[in-house]
C-alpha cells in the first residue's frame, strides 16, 4: 500500500514538474556571425612606403535569444585588424548588447548599447556580408578608426531608441529617435586618479546625445534625413593657449545633419549620402567643421556578380600649431574607387576593389604638399 | 479536309496545348493555415510578410512564412509576383538577420513539405503549385501568369 502511495505521489510530482518545465521551455539561443579576410596593397605615399598585407579585417559574433513573445536580446562582439591582446594589435569591442520590445510595426523600443539609426550605411557599416566594399566609404571604415575620427562624423552608440514605420498607401514612413552619452567619455586610464575622477568609458558630464532619423520607403526608393545634437568639451584644453576663458569651450553644441538616398531600378542601383558636422557658437576660433559625401552606382550583372563605381569625399576644417601659432586650414580627401563582389554561395562572397586616394590641404606647401596613393584589395567574406 | 488545313489545325492544337501547359506550370497558389481569418491577401501584404516587415495578422496572431529551398519555376514565379528577385529577397533577409530584426523564412525541400507544414502551423503562409494543394490548407490567392509583377 505504501509503495502504491509513493508511486501515486511520485506520479503527481512528475506531472507537476513536467508541466512547469514545459511552461518554462525557452527559445534556443542563436549564435551566428561573419568575418572578412583581406589582402591589401597600398602604394607609396609621403607618410609611408609601399606595403602589402594580409589581415583579418573584421570578425563579428552575434548571440540572439527571444526572451518572451515580444522581447528579444541581442549581443554583437566585434574584433578588428588581426586582434591580438598579447601583441597589442587591433581591437575587440562589444558593439551591441540590447533588448528589444516589439509592440507593433509602428513602435519598437530598444534598450541597451546599440548602433543608432542615422544615415542608411550607419546601420550596416560593420555588416561586411551586406557590403560590396572591402575599404568602406571613409567615415564608415571602422578599421580606419585609428586614422579617421569616425565618431565625429557618426553617432556610433546609443542606449535607448524608439523606432518603427507607419504605412500609408504604398509608402512606408520610417522614424527613429534615440538618446545616448555625450562624447565626453573618460578614456584616460590612470592608476593615480583621484576619487572624483570617473572610471574609463563613462560620460563625465550631464549632457546627452539626442538624435533621430525620418525617412520614406516607396518601392525600391529609400530616402531620409538624420540629425544629432550633443555637447562637446574637447576644446577646453585650448582655452589657455588661445587666451580665452575655458567656459567658452565647455559644452560646445555639436550638430550632425545627414541625408541618404537609395534607389534600385532593375539590376542597377544608386546609393548616396551626405553628412555635415558643425559646432555651434564658440568654436569659430578653432573651426573644425566637417563634411562627407559618397555616391555609389552599382550593377548586378548577374544574380551573383555585383559591379560598382563610387566616389567619396571629406572636407575637414582643422587647426595646426605652426611656430606656436594656430593656423586654420582645410583638408580634403577624395577617393575614386570601383570593385566587384561575387557571391560564390549564400554564405561566401569574394570581393575585389581598387581605390585612388587624393589628399590635399590649404597649408603652405613646405608644411604639406598633398599626396596621392592607390589601394588594391582582395577579400573573402564568410557568413556562418 | 485538305492536307494543309489539317496541318494548320494540328499546329494550332499543338500551340494551344503548349500555352495551356505553360500556364499550368506557372500557376502558383499562396496557401495558409485553415484557421487564418483572412480569405485573401494582397501582393503588398504578402511582400511585407515575406520581407519580415510585418509579423502579425490583423488579429495579433504571429505570421509564419515558409520558403522553398530549391530554385524552381514555382519559386521564381512567386518572387516575381512579389516584384523581387530571389537574390534580392536573400539580401533583405540577411540584412534583417544581421540587424537582429528577424530570421529568414524556414526553407523546405519540397512543395509537399510546405503544404504539410502550413497545415500544421497556425498563422502560417506558403506557396506551392496549384496541383499540390490539399483540403488541409486554405488558398489565399492564385497567382495567374498575367498578374506577375515585373521587378
Amino acid at each position: 500500500m505504501l509503495r502504491v502511495k509513493m508511486l501515486f505521489w511520485l506520479g503527481v510530482w512528475w506531472g507537476a514538474t513536467a508541466s512547469v518545465f514545459a511552461q518554462l521551455q525557452e527559445a534556443p539561443i542563436k549564435a551566428f556571425g561573419y568575418f572578412q579576410n583581406s589582402f591589401q596593397q597600398w602604394t607609396q605615399s609621403s607618410d609611408q612606403p609601399q606595403f602589402n598585407t594580409f589581415a583579418l579585417q573584421q570578425l563579428n559574433m552575434f548571440l540572439q535569444k527571444d526572451l518572451l513573445k515580444d522581447w528579444t536580446a541581442f549581443v554583437n562582439f566585434e574584433v578588428l585588424n588581426n586582434f591580438s591582446s598579447s601583441k597589442r594589435w587591433g581591437s575587440f569591442n562589444i558593439e551591441e548588447a540590447w533588448v528589444r520590445y516589439r509592440s507593433s510595426r509602428q513602435f519598437n523600443l530598444k534598450v541597451g548599447l546599440q548602433i543608432p539609426i542615422f544615415n542608411h550605411l550607419n546601420e550596416i557599416k560593420n555588416r561586411t556580408p551586406l557590403l560590396p566594399y572591402i575599404v568602406r566609404p571613409l567615415v564608415y571604415e571602422t578599421s580606419f578608426n585609428e586614422f579617421i575620427a569616425i565618431e565625429e562624423y557618426l553617432p556610433t552608440r546609443a542606449f535607448v531608441q524608439a523606432y518603427g514605420f507607419i504605412p500609408s498607401a504604398k509608402a512606408k514612413f520610417d522614424y527613429a529617435v534615440y538618446i545616448g552619452n555625450s562624447p565626453n567619455i573618460n578614456s584616460q586610464f590612470d592608476n593615480q586618479s583621484s576619487s572624483n575622477e570617473r572610471p574609463t568609458g563613462l560620460d563625465t558630464t550631464t549632457a546627452f546625445l539626442f538624435g533621430g532619423r525620418i525617412g520614406v520607403r516607396y518601392g525600391e526608393l529609400k530616402a531620409g534625413i538624420s540629425a544629432t545634437h550633443e555637447k562637446v568639451n574637447y576644446f577646453k584644453g585650448l582655452a589657455e593657449r588661445l587666451n580665452e576663458p575655458p567656459s567658452k569651450f565647455e559644452g560646445l553644441p555639436r550638430i550632425r545633419l545627414g541625408a541618404d538616398l537609395l534607389y534600385r531600378l532593375g539590376d542597377f542601383s544608386f546609393e548616396g549620402e551626405y553628412i555635415s558636422v558643425f559646432y555651434d557658437e564658440g568654436a569659430d576660433v578653432v573651426e573644425v567643421d566637417k563634411r562627407f559625401l559618397y555616391g555609389t552606382l552599382g550593377w548586378n550583372t548577374t544574380e551573383r556578380l555585383y559591379v560598382y563605381a563610387s566616389y567619396w569625399f571629406t572636407r575637414e576644417h582643422q587647426v595646426e600649431i605652426v611656430d606656436e601659432q594656430f593656423v586654420k586650414y582645410v583638408g580634403d580627401a577624395g577617393v575614386v574607387t570601383g570593385g566587384v563582389s561575387y557571391n560564390f554561395s549564400d554564405r561566401i562572397a569574394l570581393k575585389g576593389q581598387v581605390a585612388r586616394v587624393d589628399v590635399d590641404t590649404t597649408l603652405p606647401p613646405e608644411i604639406f604638399s598633398g599626396e596621392a596613393f592607390e589601394v588594391y584589395a582582395l577579400a573573402i567574406s564568410v557568413f556562418f | 479536309m485538305r492536307p494543309e488545313c489539317s496541318m494548320k489545325l494540328l499546329l494550332f492544337t499543338f500551340l494551344i496545348c503548349l500555352s495551356l501547359g505553360d500556364m499550368a506550370a506557372a500557376q502558383v497558389v499562396v496557401i495558409a493555415h485553415p484557421l487564418v481569418k483572412q480569405e485573401n491577401i494582397s501582393q503588398a501584404e504578402l511582400l511585407d510578410f515575406y520581407s519580415r516587415e510585418i509579423r502579425l495578422w490583423d488579429n495579433g496572431e504571429p505570421v509564419v512564412v515558409f520558403d522553398l529551398k530549391p530554385k524552381s519555376e514555382v519559386k521564381e514565379t512567386f518572387y516575381k509576383y512579389l516584384g523581387k528577385s530571389i537574390s534580392r529577397m536573400k539580401s533583405i533577409w540577411m540584412k534583417k538577420m544581421l540587424s537582429g530584426e528577424g530570421d529568414p523564412p524556414e526553407a523546405l525541400e519540397t512543395e509537399e513539405a510546405v503544404v504539410k507544414k502550413v497545415a500544421a502551423t497556425p498563422g502560417s503562409v506558403g506557396f506551392v503549385s496549384q496541383s499540390k494543394v490539399t483540403e488541409k490548407v486554405k488558398v489565399l490567392i492564385v497567382i495567374e501568369p498575367e498578374t506577375e509583377k515585373d521587378e
